[in-house]
């Protein structure tokens, strides 16, 4: 492995990488090095256009650009000498010279590469005394992307992206030299299933998409940690909040997942959080049909109530579970551990599924449906069958998925039972037939971990607090399991102790538990 | 167009003759018979070596040694190698690629069979600038010959080398002369340079290791193989051996081309050869290699037009095209009409370049306007050093470097605009 020394410091770095990617590989850039770029990007091809990541090599005359050039056994690179920044000031300055400098009222402000770069690297006055290039300030590009020619400095980032991540190729750079412009073709907008991303890889306020424009300063928003719950990819990503409210998604970088990347659908789905369709309370349904509002407690009586009746006169392997692939693995292995208490093996799960492709979309759409299957869930169109044969007579629903995969006729076996307790987020036509409702929280609102397609397990935390009593499908079910008295349930809700359990008593967790998952995940392959 | 320079070495000697650009006509001059003595009489290194002695340097622009570059193409590689043929030439003020290509293509023909054998080569592209037309249908129509022949195709010459040739109309920018701005233009894509690595020995044409020479340089090979390094030692200096064709233009009585060995005084080509500026006049400066090198004042005329020495003078040999301007001429327009051009063609990936070229050219207007001011002089200055030696290709510093020749040696023109608040020279040619 070939050694390299960069500003005094040596690394090992791997064979046949440029210096920016093997900075890269170490963690170390723009995290301890700083090596400013802008046309390179981890996971797009190397372009080495901007000529902004100059450093200098010992034994080379001339200043290389860093994302270009391969490592070498014995290299010496400096980043931070004097002739290293007069060039970084060079571009700088050039970059700057038709730029618009309209910060204040650009969307990219204070995430802008351009601004931070200027004030880290750049001359503090401009020199210029010409008009500056004047452009298009808002071209349609597409369904989702405005664009800002006067503020595009011509990274050929979304260039590259299109040609190679979607494969769709849309967006080019039309005409040459000062004129050089970014543009589709006549009738070919940007189009595609990751379009958005243009947005996050533009290092300037060029690419913004029309969801989240204008909608709050990104000073504002504080990055928070997370997941995608669109389908069972489970893209990381970071959720922009600000007033206790998420307003948007952007990629959360991890290579052993969605790279850099996540699709528009599971961007924008960050929109049913804060949706007004929210279970805002806990319900408890009236003779006359209509909902009351109760408390938890209330709400946990009332179930337990109607609970003891089935098991007094059906028995408790009458009692069911129809999970949810949008629960964490320690609500699911809660609802395990009360099928366990009862002595039922009334339990399935129904996933919606829908398109994929070969990138990241995968057709099971929710974030937990292989956690759901490691837990023993299998599918609800069995356990709907038994219960339509008369085997379940009380049955806990977990979401509503089944309603998505079971259609109408799901409404009709829900009828024909004796209890139906639902515990959800948003509302649906399962609230009409269920005796109780608990409002739950949604993943961006709670402690968890999920497992994707490929068996990652991965971790969330709470990014925003609902306005309402909501909670935990997992704590839900532990308190009614101790309101029945049933074995186990005895104490507090505690997660920390869930997880452990978890952990220590089924295969598939061992040793993963909530503290123990790191931020970019653990892997399981087997199931 | 001359049919043939106005004075006359190996490469040109039979130009003047129509039947030259024939197969029969140039066969009577002893055509194509230092490519058979290569292809049956030599190895592929021992004509590396033969070039290498001769020390023929590329005439494209770089001078780079020919022996060396066919060296680097890749001995053991299963690829198919090509070779390249630029004949893009769009340097102002060159204009002797074009003299070969209409009055010699068997002569260049022929150096590219012998580069075919040398390299392993299997095909040349003839990359032709797309305003050629007429060269580009001569050129057709002598490799159509060459095809009927036998020098060409599955048994060149009746050897086993098989090597092709394809003739392509380059796509009208004068960054397609750029070796892999060329490359990528051959390709049908926009010519935009590469970055380097990978240099085009290892991913040229199609991404097959290629090797891009002028079409000067090809000419100059069968002289060489069939004369042998000693001989061609014998034009021009030490360091630069052979001859060049050189492009005269501007203010001279004679303009055209001269075939003179490398060495020729500066001075001896624009006042003997070309018959110095008008009756009248006196000259101002000279830009000795085309366009993009740097400009020299008439006091540093006594220079030898190779690089060696053109190098002590901060300036270049390029390709040869000597631009003669009088004393009537304002160098503020010079600088104008220099920094359009590059703005125009910058290809604008390279930041420097894509914003440079289009602030020198608008301080340059400026200052030609009088709306300068003493500080534009630094800054033009300034704006040149931050684009030199830091972009994918040489464009920026063909750029940066007649800037800096022209305030190097008439910073006083500038000066004067700045002052007066007005362009001092009334009779110079209209921008
Ligand atoms: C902007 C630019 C334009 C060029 N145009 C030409 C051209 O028109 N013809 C040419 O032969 N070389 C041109 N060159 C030089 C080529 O890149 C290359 O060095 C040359 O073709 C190599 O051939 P040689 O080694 O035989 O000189 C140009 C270089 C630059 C930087
Ligand atoms: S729009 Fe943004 S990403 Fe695209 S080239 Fe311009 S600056 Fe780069
Ligand atoms: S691919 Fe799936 S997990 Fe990733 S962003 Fe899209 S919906 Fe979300
Ligand atoms: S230096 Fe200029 S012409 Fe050459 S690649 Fe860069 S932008 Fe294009
Ligand atoms: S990041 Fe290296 S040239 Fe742009």
């Amino acid at each position: 492995m070939p050694k390299i020394t960069v500003d005094g410091a040596s690394y090992e770095v791997a064979e046949g990488r440029t210096i920016l990617q093997a900075l890269d590989d170490q963690g170390v850039l723009m995290n301890g090095v700083d090596i400013p770029h802008y046309c390179w990007h981890p996971k797009l091809s190397i372009d080495g256009s901007c000529r902004l990541c100059q450093v200098e090599i010992e034994g080379i005359p001339k200043l290389q650009i860093a994302c270009n050039t391969p490592v070498r056994d014995g290299m010496v690179i400096h980043t931070r000498n004097e002739r290293v920044e007069k060039a970084r000031e060079g571009v700088m300055e050039l970059l700057l010279i038709n730029h618009p400098l309209d910060c204040p009222i650009c969307d990219k402000a204070g995430e802008c590469k351009l601004q931070d770069y200027a004030f880290e690297y750049g001359v503090p006055h401009a020199r210029t005394r010409e008009p500056r290039r004047a452009g298009k300030k808002r071209v349609d590009l597409g369904p989702t992307i405005v664009f800002d020619q006067e503020r595009c400095i011509l990274c050929r980032r979304c260039v590259r992206f299109c040609r190679e991540v979607p494969g769709t190729g849309e967006l080019s750079v039309f005409s040459r030299g000062d004129q050089s412009v970014i543009e589709t073709f006549p009738g070919e907008p940007l189009d595609n299933d990751y379009s958005m991303n243009v947005a996050d890889i533009c290092p300037v306020g060029a690419l913004t998409t029309k969801d989240f424009r204008f909608k709050i300063r990104v000073w504002f928003l504080e990055d928070v940690p997370g997941i995608c719950t669109g389908c069972a990819k489970g893209c990381n990503v970071h959720l922009g909040v600000a007033n206790n409210r998420v307003y948007r998604y952007v990629p959360r970088r991890n290579d052993a997942v969605n790279g850099t990347w996540i699709c528009d659908e599971g961007r924008l789905s960050y929109a049913r959080i804060g949706a007004d369709d929210r279970i805002a309370g806990h319900e408890v349904r009236q003779p006359d049909g209509r909902a009351l509002p109760v408390s938890i407690d209330v709400a946990l009586e009332e179930a337990a109530e109607r609970l003891r009746g089935v098991i007094d006169r059906k028995g408790a392997g009458a009692v069911g579970i129809l999970a949810s692939p949008h629960a964490t693995n320690e609500d699911l292995f809660v609802a395990r551990r009360l099928l366990e208490a009862l002595g039922s093996s009334q339990a399935g799960v129904a996933v919606r599924t829908g398109r994929s492709d070969a990138l990241l979309i995968q057709p099971e759409k929710a974030a937990n449906a292989e956690g759901c299957r490691r837990l023993g869930f299998g599918p609800a169109e069995a356990l709907l069958e038994r219960a339509r044969g008369g085997a379940v007579a009380a049955l806990l629903v977990l979401g509503h998925d089944a309603l998505a995969t079971q259609g109408p006729e799901l409404l009709e076996t829900l009828r024909g039972l004796d209890v139906v307790l639902l515990a959800d987020s948003h509302r649906s036509e399962l609230e009409r037939v269920a005796q109780v409702v608990f409002a739950t929280r949604v993943v961006a609102e709670k402690h968890g971990t999920l497992t994707n397609h490929a068996g990652r397990v991965q971790r969330v935390v709470p990014a925003v607090e609902p306005s309402f009593d909501a909670h935990a499908e997992g704590e839900i079910m532990w308190r009614l399991g101790r309101a029945l008295g049933l074995p186990g349930f005895d104490g507090a809700w505690d997660l920390q102790a869930v997880s452990k359990a978890l952990a220590e008593t089924v295969p598939a967790f061992a040793g993963i538990d909530l503290a123990s998952v790191p931020p970019d995940g653990v892997p399981r392959a087997d199931r | 167009m001359q049919k043939a320079p106005f004075i006359t070495s190996y490469l040109t000697e039979h130009t003047a003759d129509d039947a030259f650009a024939t197969l029969a006509g140039y066969r009577a001059h002893g055509g194509y018979e230092a490519a058979r003595r290569a292809l049956t009489q030599m190895s592929p290194e021992q004509v590396v070596e033969l070039l290498k002695d001769a020390g023929l340097q590329g005439r494209g622009g770089a001078g780079f040694s020919t022996g060396m570059k066919w060296s680097f193409m890749p001995k053991d590689s299963d690829k198919p190698k090509y070779l390249v043929c630029n004949a893009d030439e769009s340097e102002p003020g060159s204009f002797k690629d074009r003299l070969l290509l209409e009055r010699a293509p068997h002569q260049m023909l022929e150096g590219i069979l012998i580069g075919a054998f040398a390299t392993g080569a299997d095909k040349t592209f003839v990359y032709v600038r797309g305003e050629y037309a007429h060269p580009a249908n001569v050129l057709q129509r002598a490799l159509d010959e060459c095809y009927a022949a036998g020098i060409f195709g599955a048994n060149c010459l009746g050897t086993d080398l098989r090597h092709d040739v394809v003739v392509t109309r380059g796509a009208g920018a004068y960054i397609c002369g750029e070796e892999t701005g060329l490359l990528e233009s051959l390709e049908g894509k926009k010519g935009q340079p590469r970055k380097k690595p990978p240099f085009p020995a290892q991913f040229g044409a199609f991404g097959m290791p290629t090797t891009v020479n002028n079409v000067e340089t090809f000419s100059h090979v069968p002289h060489v193989v069939a004369k042998g390094a000693d001989w061609f030692r014998g034009f021009g200096t030490e360091k630069s051996p052979g001859t060049t064709i050189f492009g005269v233009s501007g203010h001279v009585k004679r303009p055209g081309l001269y075939e003179l060995p490398l060495g020729t005084r500066l001075d001896e080509i624009v006042f003997e050869h070309a018959g110095g500026p008008p009756d009248g006049r006196k000259v101002k400066g000279v830009i000795p290699g085309g366009m993009s090198m740097p400009i020299l004042p008439a006091s540093q005329l006594d220079v030898p037009m190779a690089n060696e020495f053109l190098r002590e003078r901060k300036t270049m040999l390029g390709t040869g095209g000597v631009m003669v301007m009088h004393d009537a001429t304002c160098m503020v327009r010079v600088g104008c009409i220099i920094t359009y051009f590059f703005r125009d063609e910058s290809c604008g990936q390279c930041t420097q370049c894509r914003e440079g070229t289009g602030w020198l050219h608008k301080i340059m207007q400026r200052i030609e306007r009088g709306a300068g001011s003493p500080a534009d002089l630094d800054l033009l200055l300034d704006v040149a050093s931050k684009m030199e030696g830091q972009t994918i290709c040489a464009f920026a510093d063909a750029a940066a470097w007649p800037v800096q020749g022209l305030l190097r040696h008439f910073r006083e023109d500038f000066e004067e605009h700045v002052k007066q608040g007005k362009c001092p020279f009334p009779e110079s040619f209209e921008l």
